[in-house]
């Protein structure tokens, strides 16, 4: 184990870093990562007419969009399940991340694409909750629920669940009305 | 908590990928990734991750799954059966909790005699207790993905569970620290072949430490510990910020070193 200490370590005065980014994947690497056994990915938009908007509504999730950009991952033809990408803004920072759905509609896998600060870096999210993994749409996706807030509410962690809550909700609703083959 | 990774040209080279795991952002990064065979690197990945969410499955509150919300369902005077991973952090705790006379205690004062292992058996005393692994576990889970790595063949890179971290193999890895009051990073090190991790305490940080812990100015709300494992680096920075003292005796048991901030 060796640690050396850098020259302003353990100054006062803070050197500020402007900005930070990570890039990890992107769109294309996570939907192959998410479904590795598909041959394709087809690009759909789903459209949420005005009913499902209102049902979605009703369910407490705010679509804040009726086009929804939809990679389905196909094999010979056959749908494998979907990918949707999306960017939620926190107090500092910006987060783009991809959220694998299952055919059953459960979520099979989320992960980070980018992370960027507006002013220095924190990888510390606190409410992050892990398991977004086998939630459905029916399953309340909200902080305090069943994805919890452990440290406390700040940063993206509601902007997160809400986000994933939100893609599986639109996702569900567009399947349940043909627009997702 | 807020010590983190940053964009270095010692970074080039690498690949790092991340995922919402254990309350917060994990992100796992290989050193020279060109260099490995890419079938390996994407084991290593999963392998690594996986490891993070058996802990969580393990350790978490709120899966009703986990071995401690068995334990919280628990009559009292029973006991249930633990996964090894769950001794092995109960374990440590206990050896924290003794070492510290208390002061280290993961029941949060609902009951620090009223749990005890016992073999893989983990003895509930009173219906009243309940645990938090939340000082812990994290650095356990960030020791745990590393294992998984260096598993699968991996000669060197890291493991960052929301600035509980661990770097492995020869690359050395510059570490910022992110300034609670202020905002902005500053450089504060690099690392090789350890583990590293920060705290932010004060009367604004959300800890349950706080109350306990002795007043210091806000120029020093952050304390950091480097030791050899990540568990004790985690754990390590809540009784340095409970006693207020980075040159806490126990911190050379396990080979760490404090700093406040």
């Amino acid at each position: 184990m060796r640690l050396v200490l850098a020259a302003t370590a353990l100054s006062a005065a803070a050197v500020p870093v402007s900005a930070f980014a990570v890039d990890y994947l992107s769109a294309e690497q996570a939907a192959k990562l998410m479904f590795p056994d598909a041959d394709a990915f087809e690009a759909r938009t789903v459209t949420l007419n005005a009913a499902q908007l209102q049902q979605l509504d009703a369910q407490g999730v705010r679509a804040r969009s009726a086009a929804w950009p939809v990679r389905v991952a196909k094999r010979g033809g056959e749908a494998l399940g979907y990918v949707v990408t999306d960017a939620v803004i926190g107090k500092v920072e910006l987060i783009d991340y991809a959220v694998g759905i299952a055919l059953d509609g459960t979520v099979k896998q989320v992960e980070v694409l980018a992370y960027r600060e507006s002013h220095g870096f924190e990888i510390r999210l606190p409410a992050w909750r892990q398991q977004f993994v086998g939630k459905g749409s029916t399953a309340a996706i909200k902080v305090g629920d069943d994805i919890a807030n452990i440290s406390g509410a700040t940063l993206s962690c509601g902007h997160v669940t809400d986000g994933v809550r939100r893609i599986v909700a639109v996702v569900s609703a567009a399947r349940r009305g043909g627009g997702l083959a | 908590m807020n010590s983190t990774v940053t964009s270095n040209p010692a970074l080039a080279g690498s690949l790092r990928r991340a995922q919402p795991l254990l309350g917060t952002l994990v992100e796992v990064g290989l050193h020279d990734a060109s260099r490995i065979d890419r079938s390996v690197v994407a084991a290593a990945f999963d392998a690594a991750f996986d490891a993070v969410r058996e802990v969580s499955r393990c350790l978490s509150r709120f899966d009703a799954e986990s071995d401690i919300a068995r334990f919280h369902a628990a009559a009292a005077g029973s006991s249930i059966r633990v996964r090894p991973t769950t001794r092995q952090v109960l374990a440590a705790a206990t050896e924290l909790q003794r070492a510290t006379r208390g002061a280290f205690d993961i029941s949060l004062g609902t009951g620090p005699d009223q749990w005890q292992l016992e073999g893989s058996g983990l003895h509930k005393s009173s219906a009243a207790v309940r645990l938090d692994l939340g000082g812990i576990g994290k650095g356990h889970a960030v020791d745990c993905a590393v294992a998984a790595l260096i598993g699968c063949g991996i000669e060197s890179g890291w493991v960052n569970a929301g600035g509980d971290l661990r770097a492995f193999g020869a690359a050395p890895l510059p570490i910022v620290l992110r300034d609670e009051h202020r905002g902005g990073t500053r450089p504060f090190a690099t690392l090789q072949g350890g583990a590293f991790a920060t705290s932010h305490f004060d009367r604004l940080s959300r800890s349950h430490l706080v109350a306990a812990a002795p007043t210091r100015s806000a120029s020093r709300a952050h304390v950091s510990v480097v030791a050899g494992l990540c568990v004790w680096a985690d754990a390590l920075t809540k009784v340095v910020a409970l006693s207020g003292d980075a040159a806490h005796p126990l911190l050379a048991r396990y080979g760490a070193q404090a700093w406040l901030h």
